[in-house]
């Protein structure tokens, strides 16, 4: 635990990072933006025998990169997923990532995947569940795990601590570092009824290595986290006192639907520079989002690879 | 049954079967907040449950979302996911069961076989060619590395990894390639096709077959050498075998699939 506690210290400050997306590959390629660093979902290259896999070792050889899991379910009541681990240590020996993250959730039981980062209940019984799995996985990935707070819809009723809570004590005891997602820390504490700031504020951020910026739909009533859009000004402005709290952790933009081109994407990463001194964002809060239909939360479409795209028709 | 265990079946069930849900129990599970009721809590991930993977099988079977029309495709999905939960730690996996699903939930699956519904089966056959084509996508290839060329001896050569066959009841690629091409596709009539799937520099050919090709190639991917597979091509025609390795020759066949990057030197 002292061991992962230290290379969670030692880890770099790799500056502004976008999500390494499939629809960018050809201009990351092709331009070589200057962009800090690239996140990239490990599930979408993990398992490549095709171009995922080689383009992000081309990436890989020009930027920093790391790795960001959205099925190790780490909250689980089913048994950790060796294969799983062992396909993700192999590409992670050929990427060399600067480290590997995955979410304070599950994803599925009974042997089933919802794909979706489904809430943990928060208590001692949990607590120690998912210290032990962590352990397990820092001990088969030789690395410590970097776990990211999810947005959350709903609240166990079991559960008897907050989430920084928690996460204070995970880190303690296992050593795992932390991904402090700013967007997510305003969509579960709007949801909850919870003030955002006093989150930040007893967040354990002397663990925190990465922060995730990302766009949400406001319903009035509630937030849903749909990755779709710029980032919110109330957003913004939590990630000014993040950042000053986290004395300036790594920072990554997902923008996972809807996505725009490149060079949008790299802007509203860009605009985090406005905030790292302390401004506040000259936009008025509180505005709504247009009427329309709802979003959806977390979404995945963008990790399935469009297919037709590169596919041909020969006559024999 | 350890508390977390319970919490985490109930709701992995809530998700799939959302109108099984006993409000009781939920509200005793869930807490609510001031701005959400557990009901709204829960059906935020209900709903999101089937709206994400509905998006990602429409990304895995486009020209079949087309053929289907995207509210009956995801009909489809729905009963899908409710009998074949996901199990793998990959959307990619997603769709792979689902062209057999659909062979044995097909809505006149009860009639004999001389009575059921030919559109039907153009369905399930699609389902099949687009399954084929997403796999190869990702699939393990040869990229990197030297394919076989003209002066490749008959007897080294041998098909490469990335390298797949269809035999369909309908022309399914060529449907395929229409929707691709966004041009007008009618369901075609019944109609005997076959297929190669090949990819190089990560890209997939389709390559439309005769059958007595589709044969020598078939024999070729069980393990057969050029010269067994035209012996099976040969049996099936009633020729001999260097008959058919004549024609496959002079018919320009051998240089094209080489071209194409079939196979590698084994």
């Amino acid at each position: 635990m002292a061991a992962a506690r230290d290379a969670i210290a030692d880890l770099p400050r790799l500056g502004l990072g976008l999500g390494l997306r499939s629809v960018h590959f050809d201009t990351i390629l092709a331009d070589r933006p200057p962009v800090d660093w690239f996140e990239a979902i490990s599930e979408n290259f993990m398992d490549s025998g095709g171009r995922p896999r080689s383009v992000i070792r081309e990436v890989a050889e020009h930027y920093p990169v790391v790795l960001h899991g959205v099925s190790l379910s780490i909250g689980s009541s089913d048994p950790l997923d060796l294969d799983y681990l062992a396909r993700l240590k192999r590409l992670a020996a050929e990427i060399s990532p600067a480290w590997i993250s995955d979410h304070l959730c599950w994803t599925g039981v009974m042997g089933r995947n919802s794909h979706d980062l489904l809430p943990v209940p928060l208590n001692e019984a949990s607590l120690a569940h998912v210290a032990a799995r962590v352990r397990q996985v820092q001990d088969v990935l030789e690395r410590p795990l970097v776990l990211e707070n999810p947005s959350s819809y709903v609240r166990f009723a079991s559960s008897t601590m907050e989430e920084p809570e928690f996460l204070r004590r995970l880190a303690g005891e296992t050593g795992c570092g932390l991904l402090l997602d700013v967007n997510n820390v305003y969509v579960s504490c709007f949801n909850a009824g919870a003030d955002p700031v006093a989150y930040i504020h007893a967040f354990p951020c002397e663990s925190v290595v990465q922060m995730h910026l990302a766009g949400h739909q406001h319903e009035g009533s509630h937030i849903v986290d749909t990755h779709d859009r710029p980032v919110r000004p109330e957003v913004w402005d939590l990630f000014r006192l993040a950042w000053a709290r986290t004395g300036g952790a790594s920072t990554l933009l997902e923008w996972d639907g809807d996505i725009p081109d490149f060079a949008e994407c790299h802007a509203e990463l860009l605009k985090a520079k406005g905030f790292m001194g302390g401004r506040t964002d000259p936009e008025a809060p509180g505005r709504l989002d247009p009427v329309g239909p709802e979003g959806l939360s977390n979404p995945v479409g963008f990790l399935v690879p469009r297919v037709m795209d590169s596919i041909l028709l020969e006559e024999a | 049954m350890s508390a977390l265990r319970a919490e985490q079946e109930w709701m992995h069930h809530a998700l799939i079967f959302p109108r099984e849900v006993d409000g009781d129990e939920r509200d005793g599970l869930l807490s609510a907040s001031p701005n959400l009721s557990a009901a709204a809590g829960l059906a935020i991930y209900q709903r999101g449950y089937f709206l994400r993977i509905a998006a990602c099988m429409r990304e895995q079977f486009p020209a079949l979302t087309r053929a289907l029309g995207e509210p009956l495709f995801d009909d489809f999905v729905a009963d899908y996911i409710r009998d074949r939960p996901p199990e793998s730690h990959t959307l990619y996996d997603l769709g792979r069961r689902f062209p057999a699903w659909l062979g044995e939930n097909r809505p006149d699956r009860d009639r004999p076989p001389a009575e059921r519904e030919l559109w039907i089966d153009f369905m399930i056959d699609l389902a099949r060619f687009e399954r084929q084509v997403f796999a190869l996508f990702d699939a393990p290839g040869h990229e990197g590395r030297p394919f076989a060329g003209e002066d490749t001896p008959d007897d080294r050569l041998r098909l490469q990894p990335c390298f797949d066959l269809g035999a369909y009841d309908f022309p399914v690629p060529a449907y395929y390639h229409a929707v691709r091409e966004q041009r007008e596709a009618p369901l075609p009539p019944a109609g005997r096709s076959f297929a190669a799937l090949v990819r190089t520099d990560y890209v997939t050919r389709t390559i439309s077959l005769t059958e007595p090709q589709y044969l020598f190639l078939e024999a070729m991917a069980g393990g057969a050498d050029v010269e067994a597979a035209a012996e099976a091509v040969a049996r099936h025609l009633g020729t001999t075998a260097e008959g058919v390795i004549e024609a496959w020759r002079t018919s320009g066949q051998r240089r094209r699939w080489i071209g194409w990057g079939f196979f590698i030197e084994g």
